[in-house]
């Protein structure tokens, strides 16, 4: 069930202050299914910065929907790359295999294409930091999380205000979150802090600009004579398909270095100056993605070698594409199957067995 | 006595009673805009998952969503899948309100709405012929934390699923939700309690198809709507305020009409009737529903509503009729009944929706006239025939403005041959009629701006720190403003105690001796004088 995300770089402590959020491990792996079950404790998540510990150790129970958020940003990732030469799941390892190296404290480098500065890793970031703040807003629906809603913010007594003039809109609250805590750690001056904070805050636009108002008539009769709307949250795939078209339109961006008085501080310039220069919705990315047909672990490309590809399209799925011109081999394969299935809400389905014939196309 | 009030008074009295009226206008629009905060607030809810576990021993039986004996949850249906649990052990529980906070009466009421989130899958798609949700809800209420759960409400309810897919249905779009309508689900008439707990089942049945082709819901959204205690304050301190002003007004005019010699007409009963309604909308019984647990308060609203609308309209008819200008006959209810019938009929046809609607969810609240095809049918026949009744109407009410303005200048062109006697008469005829004609139509046009102002705006304007809640100042400014409108017709258009003698320096005495000249048309053409007229002896002087 559990997909190792392609950018979940994890080893140990180590690299505390590498450019990737390590504190994303709790989105898989078994931080995540443990989630619900038992409280979470905040010093055993890797990766945290202090600002974050103290925000986890503050807030613990909106965390489980913060891990929510990546992982939710993880699948939409994986939907979106899906049949690409980078499909976000560079490592197809279940936990068996990945469990005993986080717990021998190995430091086994899978894959950081994340780590590099490039458009994969800007979009990685943006559907990440969206993904918590979608969460968020979601478990405050629920009701998990105490600290949501207008107490905290309105003046008086707890209570009043809500009795006077009602609540105000959860949504702000969860970009709060994601921007305190997807945030806290891109405060260096350097450009990869300014490439995260841009692209997280790209996410987190996103998911504001795609709220959508409903309205519900209920005067005299049901009539509009009062009206009560509210906004509501878009179906996450609507926000990946949205940074997808990000991703491929991300602006390619210059680092330059000022002296300020705080030292060397690394700023984004837009590489070419006749594009329009980006604006907050959109991706930047200031280094070049490898091509991703060989396995590089510098590069954190894992090839498309032995990936299955689609023989008649001629997309990047396709076979000639995805194999990168190498070709592919063929095999016969018998499966069976579940078919004429018949889905009982929610959770029952009666199916027959077929056996069915596939020709598998896997890259050479 | 020559005419109404309004014909007697001097341009600057009229001026200052202007201005003061204006002001009390401006005041109740600000009281809405600064003072109130915005009607109602809409709270979204994400039902919990639960699983019913207690499989023998009798707990509660009611599913906390959260808090202590929050029940056993489950992130997806993947889990539940794996776990092989059943769908009638799937409860969708909804805390109302949220954590940390409690209900008030003064929220007034609450209805709940809900929306499904089925995700598109190829091989369990929602059939494509109006696919039914059988949803079994209960409702429960407690007034502390730690009470046990007192149900309110249980049911077991068809709702109709009207989703559709905008995306190809194709296997890279699976998982991508369908776009739903928004289904009704509870209405309170009052909030009495201070948490409430909504419990949701969808049981299966496939032998009597029962929750079977509506696709793969994944997540039961709910919104209360319920309108805030601040607004409701503010509208409750209007009432109080207007109801003794409105009350005293109308026992000064029908103590003016009383100490007249003759018996009031139609007209001066008209106004008093729509004073009388708009007393009966004024008066504050609302402050009941802080204390009592009354759930048919909104019904009342409603029908209290409904009164003065129809008296309203009834009034602008009468009042045209009887300043017609013609030689025709009135003063009578019984002419009027073309005119009327259709408000009547109208109103009646709403009154009857409503009490299908409101009515009944005094005994089910999760009742909705909309769920069912044959009742949507009837709700709509009966919204369309209202609808058609209010186009009658003002084809009648145009028509007779029409016909009044058509008189007034065929009178025009006749009132320097009349006697003075006469065409004073007319001028304030006409003046009473136009003035009135000029203030309606400023209320209409007033109200209609609002109302689109409201909404098209978001509900709240920002200037600085300041912020303007435009729906509530709708409401209060409005309903401040009618209230306006039925004082001034009141005091304006009161018999006048005053003489013709006492404003002009020329008075013709002999018209001073013949009074109660009425709030009525039905005077006649110079050639052959009424009953009325005679009535009001003044044939001795043409």
């Amino acid at each position: 069930m559990i997909y190792l995300g392609c950018f979940l770089f994890l080893c140990g402590l180590t690299h505390v202050t590498a450019s990737y959020p390590i504190w994303w491990s709790l989105a898989v792996g078994h931080q995540y299914s443990s989630l619900g079950t038992q409280p979470i404790l905040c010093g055993s998540i890797p990766g945290l910065v202090p600002k974050q510990l103290r925000f986890c150790r503050n807030y613990v129970e909106i965390m489980p929907s913060v891990a929510e958020g990546v992982k939710l940003g993880i699948q939409e990732c994986q939907h979106q790359f899906r049949g690409r030469r980078w499909n976000c799941t560079t490592v197809n390892d279940n936990l068996a295999i990945f469990g005993p190296v986080l717990d021998k404290g190995e430091c086994v480098r899978i894959v950081p294409v994340v780590s590099a500065a490039t458009r994969e890793s800007a979009f990685v970031h943006a559907i990440a930091s969206a993904g918590v703040a979608f969460a968020v807003t979601r478990s405050c629906a629920e009701g998990s999380a105490t600290i949501c809603g207008c107490d905290t913010r309105h003046k008086g007594p707890p209570g009043d205000g809500w009795k006077w003039g009602g609540c105000s809109e959860d949504v702000e609250f969860g970009s709060m979150v994601s921007r305190e805590f997807a945030d806290a750690r891109e405060n260096r001056p350097d450009a990869r802090s300014a490439m995260n904070r841009h692209n997280n805050e790209a996410g987190r636009t996103s998911i504001n600009d795609h709220m959508h108002l409903k309205c519900k008539c209920h005067g005299l009769s049901g009539s509009c004579e009062v009206k009560t709307c509210w906004w509501s949250q878009p179906d996450f795939r609507v926000i990946g398909d949205y940074l997808k078209d990000k991703y491929d339109s991300a602006s390619e961006m210059v680092v330059e270095k000022h002296r300020e008085s705080r030292g060397w501080v690394e700023t984004l310039r837009p590489r070419y100056a006749y594009f329009k220069p980006p604006t907050e919705r959109d991706l930047v990315y200031y280094e070049s993605s490898p091509n991703f047909c060989e396995p590089n672990s510098d590069t954190g490309s894992f090839g498309t070698r032995d990936r299955i590809c689609n023989l008649t399209s001629h997309g990047i799925d396709g076979c000639d594409l995805l194999c990168c011109g190498r070709g592919h081999n063929t095999r016969t394969e018998r499966r069976k199957e579940k078919c004429h299935c018949i889905f009982h809400w929610c959770c029952y389905v009666s199916c027959q067995e077929c056996v069915r014939i596939y020709d598998v196309h896997t890259c050479k | 006595m020559a005419g109404a009030i309004i014909e007697n008074m001097s341009t600057k009295k009229l001026v200052i009673v202007g201005v003061i009226l204006l002001l009390f206008q401006v005041l109740s629009f600000l009281v809405g805009g600064l003072f109130a905060p915005s009607p109602t607030t809409a709270i979204h809810y994400v039902a919990t998952k639960c699983v019913d576990v207690r499989k023998h021993n009798q707990q509660s039986k009611w599913f906390m969503p959260w808090g202590p004996h929050q029940c056993e949850k489950i992130r997806d249906f993947s889990e539940a899948m794996a776990m092989r649990i059943q769908a009638n052990d799937i409860v969708f529980a909804v805390h109302i309100p949220l954590p940390n906070k409690e209900m008030s009466p003064w929220f007034q009421f609450m209805l709940v709405i809900l929306q499904f989130d089925i995700a598109f899958n190829l091989n369990n798609q929602i059939a494509e012929d109006g696919a039914m949700v059988t949803i079994d809800v209960g409702l429960a209420y407690r007034d502390d934390i730690l009470s046990e759960w007192t149900e309110i409400a249980h049911s077991r309810e068809l709702r109709k699923l009207s989703c559709n897919f905008t995306a190809p249905k194709k296997p890279e779009n699976e998982g991508r939700h369908y776009d739903c309508d928004l289904m009704p689900f509870l209405e309170l008439g009052s909030v009495a309690h201070k948490y409430y707990l909504v419990n949701i089942r969808l049981p299966v049945n496939e032998r009597k198809r029962v929750n079977v082709g509506i696709g793969e819901i994944k997540d039961i959204q709910l919104v209360g709507i319920h309108q805030n205690g601040g607004f409701t304050k503010v509208w409750f301190a209007m009432k109080t305020f207007l109801t003794p002003s409105i009350l005293i007004i109308m026992v000064w005019y029908w103590r003016r009409i009383t100490l007249m010699t003759r018996p009031p007409v139609l007209l001066e009963k008209m106004i008093f009737a729509l004073g009388i309604s708009m007393t009966f909308i004024n008066i504050p019984v609302e402050w009941f529903s802080v204390g009592f647990n009354w759930t048919w308060m909104l019904l009342f609203g409603d029908i209290r509503q409904g009164i003065f609308y129809t008296m309203l309209l009834s009034f602008w008819i009468i009042f045209c009729g009887e300043h017609m200008m013609d030689q025709a006959e009135r003063n009578r209810f019984a002419v009027y009944w073309k005119q009327v019938g259709p408000i009547v009929f109208g109103s009646f046809c709403l009154f009857i929706f409503d009490m299908c609607e409101r009515g009944v969810q005094l005994k089910n609240p999760f009742y909705s006239i909309w769920a069912s095809d044959v009742g949507t049918e009837l709700a709509m026949a009966f919204i369309i025939v209202a609808g058609i009744c209010a186009c009658l109407y003002f084809l009648f009410l145009c028509f007779m403005v029409f016909q009044v303005f058509r008189n007034i200048s065929g009178k025009r062109s006749s009132l320097p041959a009349m006697s003075r006697a006469r065409r004073l008469h007319y001028e304030g005829l006409i003046f009473r009629f136009k003035f009135l004609m000029l203030v309606t139509l400023a209320c209409a046009a007033m109200t209609v701006i609002f109302f689109i102002i409201s909404q098209v705006n978001e509900g709240h304007w920002h200037w600085d720190e300041h912020t303007v809640q435009v729906n509530s100042a709708f409401f209060t400014g409005i309903y401040g403003m009618w209230n306006l409108y039925v004082f001034a017709i009141m005091f304006l258009y009161a018999p006048s105690h005053k003489r013709y003698g006492d404003e002009q320096s020329n008075g013709d005495l002999g018209v001073n001796s013949g009074e109660d000249m009425q709030l009525t048309t039905t005077v006649t053409h110079a050639d052959g004088p009424t009953e009325i007229y005679k009535m009001a002896r003044k044939e001795a002087q043409e």
